[in-house]
Formats: C-alpha cells, structure tokens, sequence
C-alpha cells in the first residue's frame, strides 16, 4: 500500500509542477504582463504614421511606463492614425500640452509612445487630445533620404 | 441443440461440432466432436502439439474454427457479441500453460483481479477470499511476492488460485501440473477433486500424467491428428484396446500417434541426392 | 529491374501499411477510452511511469538547450546589434518549436520505448490473453492509460521544458553575456503572446504526445512475441515516433502558427 501511496504523491507533485510551469511562462514571459488591470483614463493623439506600433505598447514617460496603447483606428476625415492611451490614474499631473512620439528601443526593438512634458498648467483628463505629436521613424524613410542625398550622384548617372 | 436451460443436467456443458481449423497451413482440427459433460472432470490428452491448448481457446472465444461450431452451455461462442462473450467469460476460469501472471501486481493483486474488476465487495472481504484461495494452494505466504519473484511452480499454483478465485461455473486447466513436486502435485489434485465434487464445478483438464489424471478425472478425450480417437473412462483408455490407446498410454514411439510434426522425409531434408522430397 | 522496384516500392507498401493499421488500431482504443476511464488507478500509475519519471531528463536537457540557444543567438543577433532582442528570440525559438520537438524526441526515447517493450513483454507472456479471459479488455486497461498518460504528460513536460530553458537562456545572456536583466524580460514579455506562441506551443505538445503514446502502444500492442520481436519493436518506436514528430511538426507549424 505504501509505494502507491507514494507514487500517487509523486504523480500529483508532476502535475502541479507541469500547470505551475505553465502557469508562469503565460503569465510572467509573454504580454500578459503588460496587461493593467488598474484604473486608468484615455487620452487620444493623432499620427500621420503609427509604423509597426501595436495594440498593448507601452506608454512611457521619461522612460517609466506609465499606460498602454488601447487601440489603433484610423480617422476617416483627416486619414490620421487615431491612437487612444490608457494613461494609470495615479499619474494625473501631466500637463495637457505633452508632446507624444512614437519610438523604437533600439535597432530591432518594439515600438513605444514617449511622452514629453509641456509646461502648461492644466492636466490631461479623461478624453483630452495631445494635439503635438511625431509620428514613427520609418526605417525605410531613413535608408531612402540617405541614398537620395549621398548616392544622387551615381543614381542620376545610371538613369540616363 | 440450442436449448439454453443450463439446468438440463443431461446437455453437456461444452459441445464441439464438427470443429475445423487450419492454422499456419495445417489442419490442427478435422471436423472434431467432443463432449464436456456438466458437473463433471474431463480430462484432454494427446500428443504435444496436438491443439489441446488450441481447443481450450477456441472454447473461450479467444480463437474461432473456420468451420463447425463450439456451444458452451448453448451458444456458440464464435457468434456472440463482445458484450455477451464477456460476461460468459466471467463464468469460466482459466488457467494459462503459461501462468501469465500480471508482471505488474504482486500475488495477492494478481489472485484479486478478477474480484476486483467484476465485483464492488469490500477490501476486507477481498482480502478473505484471495487468502482462502492462496492458503488452497499453499501460497498464503506468498501473497506480498512479485511474480518475477517465483519459481515455476509456484507462479502455476498463483495462476490456479486466481483461475478459482470467482468460483466459476467452468474451468479449464492447461497443464497445472507441469513443474509441482509430488507434494504439491497432490495438494492440487485435491484442490481439484474438491472444487468439483463439493461446488459441482465443471472443470476441463489438459495434462500429459496419466497418473495424475486417473485420479481426478471422470472421463478422458484423447484426441490427435485433429480429431477425437478415443473416449471412455481412465480405467477404459487404460486397458489399450484400440492402437492409438495401446500407443500413447504404452508410450511406444512407433504406432498411429505421430511424434514428428509433419515434415518431408528426413533424407529430403539432408540433401541426399537422388532422394526427391 | 523488376527487383529493384521490388525493392523500392515493398518499403513503401509496408510504410503504408504500417500507418493504415496504426489507424485502425486508433479507432479501436478511441473506441475503448471510455472503458479506459474506469481505471484511473491505472492512468495514475502511468502518469508517474512517463511523466513523473521523465521529469529529471527533461529539466536537464531544457537547461542546457536554453543556454546553448542563448549563446548561439546571442552571436547571431550581435551581427546586426539586437541583442536586446535576446529574451524574445529564445523565449520564440523555446515555446514554438524547440520546447514541444525537443521534449518529444526525449519523451520516444524515455517513454515511448518503455511502453513498447512493457506492453510487448505483456503480449509475449500472455498477460494480454489472460486479461481478456478474465473479461477485462486489455485495450481499455493496458493501451487507453498509457495512450492517455502520454497525451496528459507531453504538454506539462514541455511547460517544465520550457521553464528550463528560459532560466538558462537567463542565465546565460544575462549573467555571462551581460545583457541587462530588465531589457531580456521586457522585451521578451512585449513580443510573446500567449496564444500565438505558448499556447500553440502546447497544442503542438499535445499532438506529438498522442502519436507518440499512440505508436508506443500499437507497437508493443503487435511485436511479435519473442525478445527479438520485442526488441525490434521498440527500436521501431523510436524511428517512427521521431520522424513522425518532425512531419507532424512541419505540418502544425505550416497551418497552426
Ligand atoms: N497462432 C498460431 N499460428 C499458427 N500455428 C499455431 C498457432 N497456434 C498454434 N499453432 C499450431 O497449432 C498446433 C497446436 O498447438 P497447441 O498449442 O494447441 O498444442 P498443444 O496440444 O497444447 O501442445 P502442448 O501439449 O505442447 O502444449 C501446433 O502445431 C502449433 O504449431
Ligand atoms: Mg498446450
């Protein structure tokens, strides 16, 4: 009776381990953890250009996160990127004149929202609008401006 | 023939018609016929390789003729559904030539698995029931050993405790005998003779001691080259009227019962030249 | 030439037709499974024999697989300078792919064989017939479990896989190599998604885990029954099981991911 006891127990110990396992990697390595659950207000800003920005990005602020990227739409009347920022409400004293930009971390690494301080006094509240905003760096963009400017030489030659 | 009122003392238990089996090319059954009367010990002889084990199985449902038919207690067993042939089986014990114990299960588990998987009876009552078995077979002490930890014998008499184990209405012994010292031997020839006259079970024995077998044994099929060559009482077969009688129970190595499994003539075999096969 | 087509295509047939009566044999357990069900006595036992027991050999090579993946991917990377990438190329290479192919072809050559030779012996000493002349269907009491406890142990070791082998890729890249804790999981944890890469990770493991259990149990189930029919059996276990997994894998991959 008591080897059975004690593989029975052993059996059970494997598969808590195995969901235990599990458990982590869904929860603690992949986006889930990005994912707050807290209270928070949106905020929304305009982009002529997202690039490779998704839903769930981080929103930081001098480099400390401080909301999410809630969604991505596209505004039909002006054909911006309307993006909506589910800003943490314990971050409430940012001045309503901040400056948005979309940034990449590092050569190959994802997408953000930097937030820069303006100087006015009143706060972003619930529905307000960052009206100042840049727009991804399109590493296509970069590469074309750089060949128009230092290849123009050989470029013009060879279309001729 | 298809009459299933087992209580018609007067239909034998198991009736063999006309059983046909070819296996591997040879004709191991030719239109056998045989009789296991009820409440009765029959005993099947004959040479090795003759089909006895082959019979017992096709008895079981385990392997069926490809023509006759075997009627156990008025069905056919090649016919019936799984279901059926199941519950059928949960009336008959089986004791394997081999012992074929579970590897898995100690001997008492082994003696207690089929309880286990047709009953719902308490441990205890269980745990009555196997040591009374084991104790019959004089194996009580046993009963915490592993299989792989036995002798031969002993796993033949675990195997005999768990084929009696339920108490069945039939059982069918291949060669218990095979591998018990005489002491042993005589215990399970009691266990046998017991088992029969006090709880009228019928019970079927293939075993190669005729010694053994005039002790228990009511009647005697002896069967060889697919069919049944001589029927009657120990007593009967012993006297060696016919030549297949004379032959096997003499254990002359010349007469009708082949030693050899059928092959070409030896000299064929060798190569000799100018012999062809 | 008529031999050597004989020689090509007789192969080829017994191939298919391995794979046919593999089939075949599926119907019958799926068919049994229920049955199966009533013995969880049983599946319990086999969860231990190809889980529990398979536990020490996978922890292990996952460690070592993260911390190869994490030096080989680190130089890949440095080429054209993302390593801080590093979390999420092992974390992608680990869920998606390495993880469940890795973990099966260990768990063939743990599990699968013991089943195949286990179960093989059984046939071989009639344990198979006597159970079935005691009126216990030997495919619901001896194959159901052990098909089950493949299907049941096969993801959960690949979650234990992968843990590993996210902790050595960490260890590696972050104490030796130096890349900076924070960037390996932050990355890491922007660029996994649950569903895409751990789950599909976990289907794949389910899957391998069923035709690895599956090929186990019918080979042992039909060996022949002598040592040699045995052996022969469980050698072909671990050929069919591996390519097996790697065709599967292509093809899950090819539609799931
Ligand atoms: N599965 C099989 N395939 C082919 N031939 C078989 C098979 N099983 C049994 N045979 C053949 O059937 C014949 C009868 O075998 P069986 O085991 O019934 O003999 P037996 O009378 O019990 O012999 P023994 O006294 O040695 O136990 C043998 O010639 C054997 O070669
Ligand atoms: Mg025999």
């Amino acid at each position: 009776m008591n080897p059975r006891r004690s593989y029975a127990a052993g059996t059970g110990l494997f598969i808590l381990l195995g969901f235990a396992a599990l458990a982590y990697l869904a929860t603690q390595t992949t986006s889930l953890v990005n994912f707050d659950s807290g209270p928070s207000y949106d905020v929304t800003a305009e982009f002529t250009s997202v690039g490779g920005l998704k839903d769930r990005a981080p929103v930081k602020m001098a480099g400390v996160r401080i909301g999410t990227v809630k969604s991505i739409t596209l505004d039909q009347k002006s054909l911006d990127a309307k993006v909506t920022l589910a800003i943490a409400d314990r971050y409430n004293q940012i001045p309503a004149d901040s400056y948005a930009k979309i940034m990449t971390s590092g050569l190959l690494g994802d997408q953000f929202i930097s937030l820069s301080p303006g100087g006015s006094p009143d706060n972003l509240k619930n529905g307000s609008v960052i009206a100042n905003t840049q727009s991804a760096l399109q590493l296509e963009d970069l590469i074309g401006k750089f060949l128009t400017s230092g290849g123009s030489k050989s470029a013009s030659g060879s279309s001729k | 023939m298809t009459d299933t009122s087992s209580d018609s003392a007067a239909v034998p238990l198991v009736q063999v018609r006309g059983l046909t089996t070819v296996l591997g090319g040879k004709k191991v059954f030719d239109a056998l016929d045989l009789d296991i009367a009820r409440g009765r010990v029959t005993a099947i002889m004959g040479p090795s390789g003759t089909g006895k084990t082959t019979l017992l199985k096709h008895i079981t449902g385990q392997m069926h003729g490809d023509a006759g038919q075997v009627l156990v207690d008025g069905e056919d067993v090649a016919r019936l559904p799984r279901e059926s042939l199941y519950v059928l089986r949960e009336r008959i014990g089986y004791l394997f030539q081999n012992s074929a114990l579970l590897s898995d299960y100690n001997v008492f588990e082994n003696v207690a698995f089929p309880l286990r998987q047709h009953t719902r009876l308490q441990e205890d009552l269980i745990r009555n029931v196997v040591l009374t078995k084991l104790q019959a077979v004089g194996l009580r002490g046993a009963a915490l050993l592993m299989p792989s930890e036995l002798s031969g014998g002993m796993a033949r008499r675990v195997a005999l405790a768990r084929a009696i184990v339920f108490d069945p209405m039939l059982i069918l012994y291949d060669e218990p005998f095979v591998g018990l010292d005489p002491i042993a031997l005589n215990q399970v020839l009691k266990l046998i003779r017991t088992l029969n006259r006090e709880l009228g079970i019928t019970s079927v024995l293939v075993a190669h001691e005729f010694a053994a077998v005039r002790e228990v044994a009511d009647h005697v099929h002896l069967i060889a080259n697919g069919k049944r060559v001589a029927s009657g009482t120990p007593a009967e077969l012993a006297k060696g009227d016919s030549p297949w009688t004379a032959q096997f129970f003499g254990g002359a190595l010349e007469g009708p019962v082949p030693f050899q499994y059928p092959a070409p003539p030896l000299a064929s075999a060798f190569g000799f030249p100018g012999v062809a096969p | 030439m008529k031999q050597f087509a004989a020689r090509l295509f007789d192969p080829l047939v017994d191939g298919l037709a391995d794979i046919g009566r593999t089939g075949w044999f599926l119907l019958g357990l799926l068919a049994a499974l229920p049955r199966g069900l009533t013995y969880p006595r049983e599946l319990l036992r086999q969860l231990w024999f190809v889980g529990a027991k398979s536990l020490i050999i996978i922890m292990i090579s996952g460690l070592f697989v993260g911390m190869v993946l994490s030096l080989q991917l680190y130089y890949t990377l440095s080429i054209f300078g993302g390593t801080s990438a590093l979390g999420t190329v092992i974390a992608l290479s680990l869920y998606r792919e390495l993880g469940p192919v890795v973990t099966a072809l260990l768990f063939a050559g743990r599990a699968g064989t013991a089943i195949t030779a286990e179960v093989g012996l059984m046939r071989a000493t009639d344990q198979l017939s006597a159970m079935e002349m005691m009126a216990v269907d030997p495919l619901a009491f001896v194959a159901s479990p052990r098909f089950l406890a493949g299907v049941i142990a096969m993801p959960l070791l690949v979650a234990v896989f992968n843990l590993m082998g996210i902790f050595g890729g960490h260890l590696i890249g972050v104490t030796w190599l130096g890349i900076d804790n924070g960037t390996f999981w932050s990355n890491m944890t922007s660029n996994v998604s649950v569903w895409t890469d751990v789950i599909n990770g976990e289907w794949k493991a389910l899957a391998f885990g069923a035709l690895i259990s599956l090929i186990a149990v019918y080979q042992g189930y039909t060996a022949p029954p002598t040592s040699e029919g045995v052996a022969n059996a469980t050698t072909r276990t671990v050929v069919t099981s591996s390519i097996a997994i790697l065709a599967l894998d292509f093809v899950m991959t090819a539609f799931l991911m």
